[in-house]
């Protein structure tokens, strides 16, 4: 199996967009991640990782939808590309088949 | 939309980011930013925003958020072929620029080259011994109220006393002596060769210990033991010995003494401060001073140089040296003496004593040729720099299309510094070629042997590329910056060039004049003082003199004879001897006159009878010696009016008859007075003299050096021909020499004389590359002004009017230059001049003559342009507006 360089907190951001649908933007990103993880990335933090996902071909962005809030300034919205979205899913496979062949606790059934 | 409150997060890390920030990224995180600080200030305190506010902005300072200043494509080399090309043809296509700005660099350059291989020169002399660091000459100041002298030689047995006092710090002593002799005659018998040569040294064997001179043949470490030894340089070597080796052959010295030649040395260095042809062992001296060497502390004609040991310093050994004296110098001068060591590496340029084994020369004479050199290739810089920004404008549109094809400001720089840097390695290189052509001539100039060779050694060769490089980088620079900043679209559209630094090069024009201006009024200043040196009235006749060495020849026994068969000439009016070359040297004599308590030492010149009258210098009381009066020679004194001042004696006539002692009894007295004369050269004031008559036959070993005689004729060939004649008849078997005392006097101005050529040239060199200069600024103000001129001549401006129009903006530069010459070029002159106790007077003329002149220059440089722009026909410029 071919390793997709997607590293911890890039699988995490990358899915966290994934499931803000159409809303994914730096901040609510950051929200997002603070409200599942606990932890609080920077605003750099968080751009360097979309500008790297960026570069490896796992999301798109487009700009639009500017607020007062940002003083009349456009957000940058991200999107999964196709390409992420199967990083994503070898990712899960790949983790999932190691988790299934991990040794039973015996707890179940 | 949300329509809360909207806070103003703090300016300044805001402004952070717009300055780290790609401006791609700008919009998007300063949009994140604010609204994270809007989210902050509704839930919390202002300072915790801000704070955040500061700690975001520092989060994005990420280096993919940076601006880029990467050039995409890194490989260089291509570009650098272009540049190499564009340089080329910018070269050709502007061929009268390209001439100007090279020639100029070149000029400045040559000359700074020439002048550095000339400091590197003096700087080097006398270090190429091994142990020069290590090597002090023993110097003896003799001297009481200001009369007496700072002597560089010592009494004979000073260099070994001291050794072997202390013998842990003085490691080696040499003694260098010539019998205080201008000449030595030598001889090879055998191949009848004879001259008189005035380059021959008696030397202690350590001589070759000492100083690091090679030996061609013969044995380093024995070669002066010996007594009658003789050591030859190669070149004695060819003159005496053609076709033979000399090795073992014999030379007879004064017809006395036969030396065997016990080795063939390298000719002497140039630059060491004293040259030799022959080097003859100490011991050989023994016989001349009855079998053993003169005791006395008083006579001192040694040169006595001391090797320190390893880690002894100047000052311990010279701690030694009051009690030292006190120890062995005769009670009467004791308290006149002090002794001093003199590093031999500062003799050549800082040592003005007395006794000099040759003149020196003088520290301040290298400073000003620096200081000329550096002003030279600043000068040519400037030029540099003026014409390349001057010539920036013709190139606006390559600029402008280098722009719009995507050239950055950096890459834009880069190229034309590239091409300065390319320009001056040109030049230089066409400077070489100028210095290997003029070395010879300058050479002769400055009386030097420096070989081109030495330009080529890695150091130098390294020295002079670092400097190419500093004067491309420096001179480059600023064009390049001027040039690439040019707006591109205003360029392309062909839109008229604001010409920015149009101040800053009128700055450099104006220094450039200023240092000219400078130049010329040192180089008057420095040519008139020369010329008061050298013309004014010496207070004795120096034309037709003619001087015969004659020491430690026969003559003692021979002069009245000689004398009388020489005036049977009708073309010679006078004969005396004297002790030393009038008018360039003296010596030292004690003295005790009435109401003194000790003797003390004044300046001394022994002579025979006709001295005044051979060099007509007048008698102001009393009388000269009396060729009748036997008693002159011991029972009497001519001193000169500075003398009779210096006792407070009041006038001339009260002087005569005022007594001293002689053999310790009060028994001589003044008998004349002679009206002050330069016995020395004009550098240094006139001093108190004592004129002593030595009538002994023993005089010529040591108190009568020359023959001096006065010719009253026209013809100088037969009048020197009938001089030789009579000393033929006397002395048929010595040689024959002489010369003129005046030309041998201006040698003593050598140094101004130096000085004064070289900054002629050099200065006439700098007018010529600031005209360059100025030249090229005219050429580019005139194209520049083409058009306007085309309007006023349809509106019937005259051509006197161009002139005015366009030179007003020079001349009012060089009005400024002027200025400020002025007062720079009066302070140093001024300092230099106060080096003189003759000197002239601070004159206007010097200045006017300076500024007319560069007014003249600059004038006449854009008259040329101005006549040029007003033949141009207005239709020309106008048409295509």
């Amino acid at each position: 199996m071919k390793y997709t360089q997607l590293g911890e907190f890039e699988e995490l951001v990358l899915l966290v967009i994934g499931s803000l649908g159409d809303n994914a933007y730096s901040i609510s990103i950051k929200e997002e991640l603070k409200r599942h993880t606990k932890r609080n990335p920077s605003i750099g933090a968080l751009h360097s990782a979309f500008n790297r996902l960026e570069k490896k071909g796992f999301l798109e962005s487009y700009e639009g939808g500017a607020t007062n809030k940002r003083g009349g300034r456009s957000k940058r919205f991200y999107l999964i590309t196709t390409y992420g979205r199967k990083a994503l899913d070898d990712s899960f496979e790949l983790r999932s088949t190691l988790y299934h062949s991990l040794p039973q606790l015996g707890l179940s059934e | 939309m949300n329509e809360s409150k909207q806070y103003r997060p703090p300016k300044w890390p805001d402004k952070l980011l717009g300055w780290f920030c790609h401006p791609k990224h700008l919009d998007i995180f300063r949009g994140d930013v604010y609204e994270l600080y809007q989210d902050r200030r509704e839930n919390g305190s202002k300072i915790r925003a801000d704070i955040g506010f500061f700690f975001d902005i520092l989060g994005l300072c990420r280096p993919f958020a940076m601006k880029s200043h990467k050039i995409e494509n890194s490989n260089n080399i291509p570009m650098f072929k272009n540049y190499f090309k564009i340089t080329y043809r910018n070269l050709l296509r502007q061929k009268v620029y390209s001439f100007l700005n090279l020639s100029g660099l070149a000029i400045g350059l040559a000359c700074s080259i020439l002048i550095f291989l000339y400091v590197n020169d003096e700087l080097s002399y006398d270090r190429f011994h091994e142990k020069s660091d290590r090597i002090y000459r023993m110097v003896e100041h003799f001297e009481d109220e200001g009369n007496g002298e700072h002597s560089a030689s010592q009494p004979f047995p000073t260099g070994p006393t001291l050794q072997s006092e202390y013998p842990t710090e003085v490691v080696q002593a040499v003694r260098l002596f010539n019998f205080q002799s201008p000449t030595l005659a030598l001889s090879n018998k055998e191949a009848d060769k004879a001259f008189n040569e005035s380059r021959v040294f008696f030397a202690d064997s350590t001589f070759l210990d000492v100083f690091d001179f090679n030996l061609i043949s013969g044995n380093q470490e024995t070669a002066l033991d010996n007594p009658n030894s003789i050591l030859i340089t190669a070149s004695m070597a060819r003159k005496y010995f053609p076709d033979e080796d000399p090795m073992g052959k014999f030379l007879e010295l004064q017809g006395r003494q036969n030396l065997e030649v016990v080795g063939v040395l390298e000719d002497s260095p140039k630059n060491a401060h004293f040259q030799f042809d022959f080097i003859i062992s100490f011991s050989s001296l023994k016989p001349w001073f009855g079998g053993g060497y003169p005791g006395t502390w008083y006579w001192n004609p040694c040169w006595t140089y001391v090797v320190l040991g390893d880690n002894v310093s100047k000052e311990q050994v010279e701690s030694h040296f009051p009690e030292f004296v006190d120890k062995f110098f005769p009670g009467f001068i004791k308290e006149d003496v002090t002794l001093e060591l003199q590093p031999l590496t500062d003799i050549h340029l800082h040592s003005k004593l007395d006794y000099e084994i040759e003149a020196n020369n003088n520290v301040e004479s290298i400073y000003i040729f620096s200081a000329i050199a550096f002003f030279v290739l600043l000068i040519a810089a400037i030029n540099f720099i003026n014409l390349s920004t001057a010539r920036a404008t013709k190139r606006a549109r390559e600029v402008g299309v280098r722009k719009s094809l995507g050239s950055s400001k950096p890459q834009l720089i880069r190229q034309y510094v590239f091409e300065s840097v390319f320009m001056t390695f040109l030049s230089m290189i066409f400077s070489l070629i100028i210095v290997a052509i003029f070395l010879p001539a300058f050479n002769g100039l400055t009386e030097k042997a420096v070989s081109f060779i030495l330009l080529l050694e890695p150091a130098r060769l390294l020295t002079l590329i670092g400097i190419t490089l500093i004067v491309g980088l420096l001179s480059g620079f600023y064009p390049a910056f001027v040039l690439s900043s040019f707006n591109t679209v205003s360029v392309l559209k062909g839109a008229h060039q604001k010409t920015s630094g149009l101040n800053f090069r009128k700055i450099l024009v104006t220094i450039q004049f200023a240092i000219s201006i400078c130049l010329i009024i040192g180089t008057i200043v420095a040519i008139n003082q020369l010329q008061f040196l050298m013309n004014k009235d010496v207070g004795f006749d120096q034309e037709n003199v003619v001087m015969v060495p004659v020491i430690r020849s026969p003559m003692g026994q021979h002069y009245e004879n000689f004398k009388n068969a020489a005036l049977q000439s009708p073309r010679i009016s006078s004969i005396t001897a004297v002790e030393e070359i009038v008018g360039a040297k003296h010596q030292v004599g004690n003295y005790q006159f009435e109401g003194m308590e000790q003797s003390k030492p004044y300046a001394r010149f022994n002579m025979r009878h006709d001295f005044a009258k051979t060099f007509d210098i007048p008698i102001v009381a009393g009388r000269a010696y009396d060729i009748n009066v036997q008693t002159d020679d011991s029972l009497a004194l001519v001193v000169n009016e500075t003398f009779v001042k210096s006792m407070n004696w009041g006038s001339a006539e009260q002087a005569i008859g005022k007594r001293f002692y002689f053999r310790s009894e009060l028994r001589g007295k003044v008998v004349g007075v002679v009206k002050d004369y330069n016995f020395v050269s004009k550098h240094r004031p006139i001093a108190p003299l004592v004129l002593t008559l030595n009538t002994r036959r023993g005089a010529f070993n040591l108190f009568i050096k020359y023959v001096a005689v006065k010719i009253n004729s026209q013809d100088v060939e037969a009048s020197i021909l009938d001089i030789e004649n009579a000393w033929k008849s006397v002395m048929p078997s010595m040689p024959f020499d002489y010369f003129f005392l005046d030309d041998r006097l201006n040698d003593s101005y050598k140094v101004e004389r130096k000085l004064s050529n070289v900054t002629i040239i050099f200065s006439v060199l700098t007018i010529l590359v600031a005209c360059l200069g100025l030249f090229g600024l005219a050429t580019f103000s005139v194209e520049q002004r083409t058009k306007e001129i085309g309007v006023r001549k349809v509106l019937g401006i005259s051509t006197s009017q161009i002139l005015v129009l366009l030179s007003k903006e020079f001349l009012f530069l060089i009005l400024i230059a002027f200025v400020v010459a002025i007062p720079v070029s009066y302070l140093l002159t001024k300092e230099w001049l106060n080096g003189f106790s003759y000197r002239i007077g601070i004159e206007m003329w010097p200045f006017m003559v300076a500024g007319l002149l560069t007014f003249m220059v600059a004038f006449l440089t854009v008259a040329f342009h101005s006549l040029k722009a007003s033949s141009i026909n207005p239709v020309e410029t106008l048409k295509y507006e």
